[in-house]
């Protein structure tokens, strides 16, 4: 027998089954149309949610830990319980030095301040940091540069100002080569830089003055202390496994109990993008669980109806088997109609997720005009086609086969 | 055409049904018989086994030459398409195809061409004076007409044997007559006719009468 797909009348037949109950055929079929929308919206839907919160992130090294001094809690070596200590650039350059599977490392220090161009004050903050500081937090360089390695050695006094301290003092002008002062010190604006990521520590740079950290301890008298230290692990090390080996270094150098666990504070900012991490894998899996729960209802529904089919048309299949329709005919009629009304329901809730998700992925757009991906990928449509298209067939085999199993004249004497 | 020997069937169940008995029955090529008898004699169950839509128990059938005993579903629906015609009753048309489909219909399960099946459809309907009809749904046809798409349709695969099962039983005497003048006319063309009636006019246009009560074939009688 010729291939019934390239039939008309064939097409024609699964058409006027399908038209015949309009009704029962668009309830089954916004099954089918709801839950593969609703598999589709829910994954390209993560997707972006995933984007958008990373979106968030973005810029912000994830293996990246914080070091900071706390009072001490235990006496020790002549300094008694409530001490404060310090972290000192030597601590940075000991652990620069000592410990391998650091790879971006910044001491850090931070103080408020006016900064002023003329006679435009604008409240500020200023930041010390090193040149490695690009590496564990990427800001966005609007004109010039960031800190150099020669303007850390050298002591320069130049400064990269936040993009709301620019936009302030300068009024659109380019601020790049003039000096601003902080605190009754001059310095020579060589950049104009932002916050990439929502992420901040200490503040957004969009709001703050960045100099070299070795002309910030000398600028505020800071000696050889700094507030904190920002480092990054290599690939492949975690932050914490480098905890003790800084430890041990600053326990070396200040007058920390050995067993003073609160003296040095450590905070592992890995550990939160783990999390979230953890999280996304979460939404993945819910997201997954819902949108399958929702396909199957809609599958389910289809077997229904064609149960309902089949045993309506008993005496029609009885029919076609007394003039000569042989099992496999009967079987392919039956999972056509299923498989025709899986794949124009369910190509159709693809489209319309697509529209959702396109009209989603534009109201996520920001001020740069990037959008979140709430979108569905080329294989995830697939995927989900090849899933409703094998479920469609396995919700119509059932019928098909307990059509096949009617005898012709049993089926022929079916009232 | 057909030889019978020895059939029997039984319906299982928890008294078990005896519905043929030991049939015995020889038609041959060009014969237009019928079959009669009381309800519940077996006349309906015997033209089901001559049309290899049920099975009997034991005996032997031989159609047009072929063993009929055992055989796969694919094989009992492969011999229905191309040896036997059915004409049923209640017309068994299948009421969303318009009658060209519905005559058309045992072709495409030949895996004939949409066009050359239509053609050959549209010839049979025009032989049965329907060709204005042929893209009416059943339920615009009459009885009579709905029975011409019937015999049309059991007619386009050319079969060796037609089997009609009280073909007039739903009609008008009137309509009666004329269908029962359309399957003289193909007796007459040398087609075998079994017809499974209740009706004694049915049965007296026929070349001969088999009657049959309670499962056994009591009397053969030639016009």
């Amino acid at each position: 027998m010729k291939n019934p797909i390239f039939d008309i009348d064939n097409w024609k037949e699964i058409t006027a089954t399908l038209s015949r109950n309009k009704t029962r055929t668009f309830l089954t079929a916004f099954g089918i149309f709801w839950g593969t929308a609703m598999l589709a919206m829910l994954w390209g839907g993560a997707q972006g949610l995933q984007d958008l919160l990373r979106r968030q992130f973005s810029g912000f090294a994830t293996n990246t830990a914080l070091v900071h001094s706390s009072p001490i809690t235990m006496p020790y070596r002549g300094y008694s319980k409530g001490m404060w200590w310090t972290v000192t650039q030597s601590d940075v350059n000991n652990i620069r030095k000592s410990v391998s599977g650091i790879d971006a490392l910044t001491p850090i220090a931070t103080r408020s301040t006016n900064a002023a161009f003329g006679s435009k004050t604008v409240s500020s903050r200023i930041q010390g940091v090193s040149s490695e500081y690009p590496k564990i937090n990427e800001p966005i360089i609007y004109s010039g540069r960031f800190i150099n390695e020669a303007d850390e050695y050298n002591d320069r006094k130049v400064c990269v100002i936040g993009k709301r301290i620019a936009d302030e003092l300068f009024k659109g002008d380019d601020p790049i080569g003039k000096f601003i002062s902080m605190d009754n010190i001059y310095y020579r604006v060589v950049g104009v830089a932002g916050q990439k990521s929502e992420l901040n520590i200490n503040g957004r740079l969009d709001d703050m003055v960045v100099v070299p950290i070795s002309m910030m301890r000398r600028a505020y008298n800071l000696g050889n202390n700094i507030d904190f230290m920002l480092f990054t692990a290599k690939q492949g090390v975690k932050p914490s496994d480098l905890q003790p080996k800084i430890e041990r270094i600053l326990r070396a150098a200040h007058p920390i109990h050995p067993d003073d666990s609160q003296a040095i504070r450590f905070m592992d900012i890995s550990k939160e993008f783990e999390m979230v991490d953890n999280m996304f894998t979460g939404v993945d899996i819910l997201v997954l669980f819902v949108g399958l729960g929702s396909l199957m209802a809609g599958i389910i529904g289809v077997g229904n109806i064609m149960w309902i089919i089949v045993k309506e048309r008993t005496q029609e299949i009885g029919i076609r088997r007394a003039i000569g329709a042989k099992p496999r005919d009967i079987i392919m009629q039956i999972l056509s109609e299923s498989v025709v009304l899986t794949i124009v329901a369910g190509t159709a809730g693809i489209c319309f997720a697509v529209l959702i998700l396109s009209a989603v992925a534009h109201g996520s757009a920001d001020e740069t005009g990037e959008m979140a991906r709430f979108q569905l990928t080329f294989m995830n449509a697939i995927y989900i086609l090849i899933l409703f298209l094998s479920l469609g067939t396995a919700a119509g085999i059932i019928p098909a086969i307990k059509a096949m199993r009617i005898k012709p004249i049993e089926a022929l004497n079916d009232k | 055409m057909i030889h019978l020997s020895d059939i029997n069937k039984t319906y299982p169940g928890a008294v078990p049904l005896h519905v043929l008995k030991g049939i015995n029955l020889d038609i041959a090529k060009g014969e237009l018989v019928s079959i009669m008898g009381a309800s519940g004699s077996g006349k309906s169950t015997l033209l089901n086994i001559l049309g290899i839509l049920d099975s009997y128990d034991t005996g032997e059938y031989v159609l047009d030459g072929t063993l009929i005993r055992n055989l796969s579903e694919n094989r009992a629906a492969e011999l229905r398409n191309k040896l036997i015609g059915f004409v049923f009753q209640s017309f068994n048309l299948i009421n969303y195809k318009d009658a060209l489909e519905n005559v058309a219909l045992p072709l495409f399960y030949q895996g004939v061409s949409r066009r050359k099946r239509n053609k050959l459809a549209l010839e049979q309907l025009d032989r049965m004076g329907l060709r204005e009809w042929s893209h009416h749904l059943p339920s615009e046809l009459s009885g009579g007409q709905k029975q011409r798409v019937a015999i049309a349709r059991s007619l386009i695969t050319k079969p060796a044997i037609i089997l009609a099962d009280e073909p007039t039983g739903a009609l008008d005497s009137k309509t009666s007559v004329e269908v029962m003048k359309i399957f003289r006319q193909l007796n007459d063309e040398g087609m075998t006719t079994v017809i499974v009636t209740h009706d004694p006019n049915v049965g007296a246009q026929t070349n001969r009468i088999i009657r049959i009560s309670d499962g056994i074939i009591t009397q053969q009688s030639h016009a």
